[in-house]
């Protein structure tokens, strides 16, 4: 039934001389359907992952012993900033455009994106952008010497980054290439956002779209309004560097804390961009695995909604330790405690969906259950920091660092591979094997919390965070020996879930088209869906149209 | 019907089935990637050579070029030939428990819960009942009522930090001001927060929001009025901040209770038998250990 995914058509035909590679790679560089252009996404974020996996890696490999000389401090600082930017703008959000891509028209029922060309422009211009990054490798002293990566922090704080501080072309490498990756981010957001006004089938009033939708929805607006300021600031710090403007240079009368201003008005926002893609998923699966609908679907909206509006106006949380005066202070504290309450409804939500469900525990279910924990702390733990005189104590410590990888890694990568275990079979049309997800899952769940757990307890005891080494005898050692054993875990873990990626796709038992017995559009097509995803467009009547094609006795409608 | 086997799409059911043979697509293109291209080593060569910044620059006109009539004066389309006539979602996985088909089949649960606005009208009610022992206390012990109601407000005035105990006692129609949106505003949110923790807590309102919230409520405050309002935290009595935050659960807490709950989704779908009290709903336990 199930006919070979793409990407297994092209593998098999290339194999057997069918095709040459060249042809295969020259439709696929040319596609403008979404479906390949979202695998292309995902298979870029997945290279990227698997880089800033071995960058992470490394430094634990340097910091698990005091007074290590692994690798050179100035080898350090390009690693922490490779890091964190190829986590942020070449792994999460392509990945999650990945995802949009791919979803966001088949579950509205609609054939395509908006614009299909654009959004293969836009996936070009990122992947462009990522090989620019990383070509700074070999540029000025060559790979050996590691080049001229970046070595500003991901951050990138002015006055560092001006000329003087930051000779050569290394940290130009860093504004362009990101500014790169904005356009490209700009693009498929307003793909998403008009898509989804648009492009929806018969019946698909706006409350009828799919949780996911409305919040990739939510999370395009944001990245209207969040992408702007950085690219506004990269272009100032390029005039900085290039034309002797003097914008952040503060020997000449520019401002650092303007640059501050920019950089968190785009990076507060960031977070939720890459956080309310990660809830989408959840909704999702969630309601699935519990054999429930979701709970207070209009709230989760709502709730949405007011997310973004309050997220960006944040922004100076991260800027506690500056000096903004109490009243700055005072309306930042504030605000940011405010988003707990929102943050709290979907949470309360989702609970309250599993409640009383048959809950079928299979590998997309326990990742979303790690999910729903492990936010709950990164989420206490950031209205501790959101308290300004807690954050003067522990701002540029190792706590910081732990608490945004609980988001980061505790929320968002859970909730990403409880996606991919999900969509898999949809994609190819094959199932991940269910033995190797639960040992993915558990050799990750461990490894996380042996990691991320301990990491806060140095960051108490003031280890500082961007330090490539540290003397013995501070009661930091063991902590750091854990957290590196942690990261082992995780790799393990992740090699786990690579293994099972590829051996699925060519071993994996078949799909069919609705293994999860789920409720959305997606699921209506065969697995994979053919390149035009619905023979006939559907008319949907209710927020679940499947249900209502398998309970024909007792549809949703007569519920909304 | 309902036993997993083949369910029919849309299609029949709707009865617009005039199945297409082919569908028309958007034809694949060279030109957005070799733009991006052009694009990207045009920035390329601010790092590198200017000669890449050249070679860019003609790859993006070029692409421009190729895009421009790949666009007009018609969308280049391909049609893709439809192979299905007729979509069956079949699931091979008939295996899966599948909830039983009684009346509980569709559980959502709680049946009946409070509305997200009984915690607001909880949280304004609340917010009045709140001035109350505030009010007392203040007269008893600076003898007059806008000692409490300056205080309040002298967390959004920064220069009212250091002014004294008689200037608090005054009368000052800013001080009102603020102090009464800072309390409004606190207030509704709180009762926004309320409204949403009760359909978690459906049974105990009055314990939730009369003892658990204002304790953890005081608690957080504790330990951030510092730095919210240096000069409140210098001079709050907690005794009389508990005793007003209890004032304010209760009553809220109240309020709430004598709110209509609503009912879910789930109540409206139950037969009508349970809906009007004839039939008691146990199945519930029996069908979640099954
Ligand atoms: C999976 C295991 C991971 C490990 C072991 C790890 C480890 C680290 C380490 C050691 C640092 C340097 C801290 C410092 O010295 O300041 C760091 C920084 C960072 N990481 Fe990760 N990381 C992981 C995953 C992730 C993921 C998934 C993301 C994002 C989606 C991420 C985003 C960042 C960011 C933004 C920084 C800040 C870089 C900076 O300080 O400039 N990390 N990580
Ligand atoms: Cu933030």
């Amino acid at each position: 039934m199930a006919n070979a995914t793409p990407v297994m058509e092209a593998i098999d035909e290339t194999l057997a001389g069918k095709r040459p590679v060249f042809e295969v790679v020259y439709e696929w560089a040319t596609t403008v359907d979404h479906k390949k252009i979202g695998l292309m996404y995902i298979f870029l974020a997945l290279i990227f992952l698997i880089v800033a996996g071995i960058e992470a890696i490394l430094m634990r490999i340097q910091l698990a012993v005091p007074n290590n000389h692994f690798i050179s401090p100035q080898v350090f600082n390009q690693l922490f900033t490779m890091h964190g930017t190829t986590m942020v703008f070449f792994m999460g959000m392509p990945i999650l455009f990945g995802f949009g891509n791919y979803l966001v028209p088949l579950m509205i029922g609609a054939r395509d994106m908006a614009f299909p060309r654009l959004n293969a422009f836009s996936f070009w211009i990122s992947a462009f952008g990522g090989l620019l990054l990383y070509f700074s490798y070999f540029g000025a002293s060559g790979l050996y010497g590691a080049g001229s990566a970046p070595d500003v922090g991901w951050f990138a704080y002015a006055p560092l980054t001006a000329k003087v501080f930051s000779p050569g072309h290394s940290t130009d490498y860093w504004t362009l290439s990101l500014l790169l990756s904005g356009i490209g981010t700009i693009g498929t957001a307003l793909n998403i956002v008009t898509t989804t006004i648009c492009m929806r089938c018969r019946g698909m009033t706006m409350m009828r779209l799919p949780l996911l939708v409305w919040l990739f929805l939510i999370t395009s607006c944001m990245v209207f309004i969040a992408i702007g300021p950085l690219t506004a600031a990269q272009i100032m710090l390029t005039l900085d560097r290039y034309i002797g403007a003097h914008f952040f240079d503060t020997q000449a009368g520019g401002s650092a804390v303007l640059w501050m201003h920019y950089f968190w008005i785009f990076g507060h926002p960031e977070v939720y961009i890459l956080v309310l893609p990660a809830f989408a998923f959840v909704n999702e699966i969630v309601p699935v695995f519990s054999r429930k609908a979701i709970f207070g679907y209009p709230a989760m909206v709502a709730a949405t909604v007011a997310i973004g509006f309050i997220s960006l106006s944040v922004w100076a949380h991260h800027m506690f330790t500056v000096g903004l005066g109490a009243a700055g202070n005072t309306f930042f504290v504030f605000a940011t405690m405010v988003i707990s309450v929102p943050t709290g409804i979907k949470i309360f939500n989702w609970l309250a969906t599993i409640w009383g469900g048959k809950i079928h525990f299979a590998t997309p279910m326990i990742f979303c259950v790690g999910f729903l924990f492990q936010f709950l702390i990164a989420g206490l733990t950031g209205i501790m920091l959101s308290a300004a005189p807690f954050d003067w104590q522990l701002s540029a410590s190792y706590f910081v660092v732990a608490h945004f990888h609980y988001v980061l890694v505790g929320a968002i990568v859970f909730a990403l591979f409880a996606a991919f275990y999900y969509w898999y079979p949809k994609v190819t049309g094959r199932m991940m094997s269910e033995t190797l997800g639960k040992w993915h899952f558990w050799l990750f769940l461990i490894g996380f919390h042996l990691t991320f757990d301990f990491m806060h307890v140095p960051g108490l005891l003031g280890m500082p965070r961007r330090i490539y080494t540290y003397e013995a005898g501070r009661g930091w050692e063991m902590w750091n020996l854990i957290v590196g054993i942690g990261a082992i875990f995780q790799v393990v873990g992740t090699v786990c879930f690579i293994f099972n990626l590829i051996r699925s796709c060519f071993r994996g038992e078949i799909a069919g088209h609705d293994p999860w017995d789920a409720w959305t559009l997606e699921w209506a097509t065969p697995s994979p869906p053919p390149s035009y995803n619905f023979a006939i467009e559907p008319t949907v009547h209710s927020r679940r149209p499947l249900w209502d094609l398998k309970h024909p006795e007792d549809p949703d409608s007569d519920y909304e | 019907m309902e036993e997993d086997g083949v369910i029919q799409q849309q299609a029949q059911e709707d009865g617009n089935s005039t199945i297409t043979e082919a569908v028309q697509l958007p034809a694949s293109t060279p030109w957005p990637m070799v733009l991006a291209l052009g694009v990207a080593l045009m920035l390329t060569g601010m790092v590198t050579h200017w000669a890449v910044s050249l070679l860019g620059f003609f790859l993006m006109l070029r692409a421009s070029w190729g895009w421009f009539f790949q666009v007009l004066p018609h969308d280049h389309h391909i049609s893709i030939p439809v192979q299905a006539e007729i979509l069956v979602i079949t699931s091979t996985r008939t295996t899966r428990e599948r909830l039983p088909e009684g009346f509980m089949h569709r559980k959502i649960i709680p049946i009946e819960t409070f509305s997200v606005t009984a915690g607001i009208k909880g949280g304004i009610a609340g917010g009045i009942a709140m001035t109350v022992p505030a009010g007392i206390f203040s007269v008893v012990r600076y003898h007059s009522f806008w000692y409490a109601v300056n205080l309040l407000a002298a967390g959004g005035f920064v220069s009212w930090a250091g002014q004294t105990d008689a200037f608090l006692g005054q009368f000052h129609l800013k001080g009102l001001l603020a102090a009464s949106a800072i309390h409004g505003l606190t207030s509704i949110l709180i009762g926004l927060l309320y409204g949403a923790m009760l359909p978690m807590f459906p049974r105990k309102p009055i314990l939730t929001a009369g003892f658990i919230a204002p304790f953890l409520w005081t608690g957080i405050l504790y330990s951030v009025l510092g730095v919210i309002s240096p000069i409140l935290n210098a001079r709050i009595d907690w005794l009389w901040f508990v005793l007003s935050q209890i004032a304010f659960g209760l009553v809220c807490g109240f309020v709430v209770n004598l709110q209509v709950k609503v009912r879910t989704p789930q109540f409206r779908a139950l037969p009508f038998s349970v809906r009007a009290g004839l039939h008691g709903d146990h199945s519930d336990t029996k069908d979640g250990k099954q």
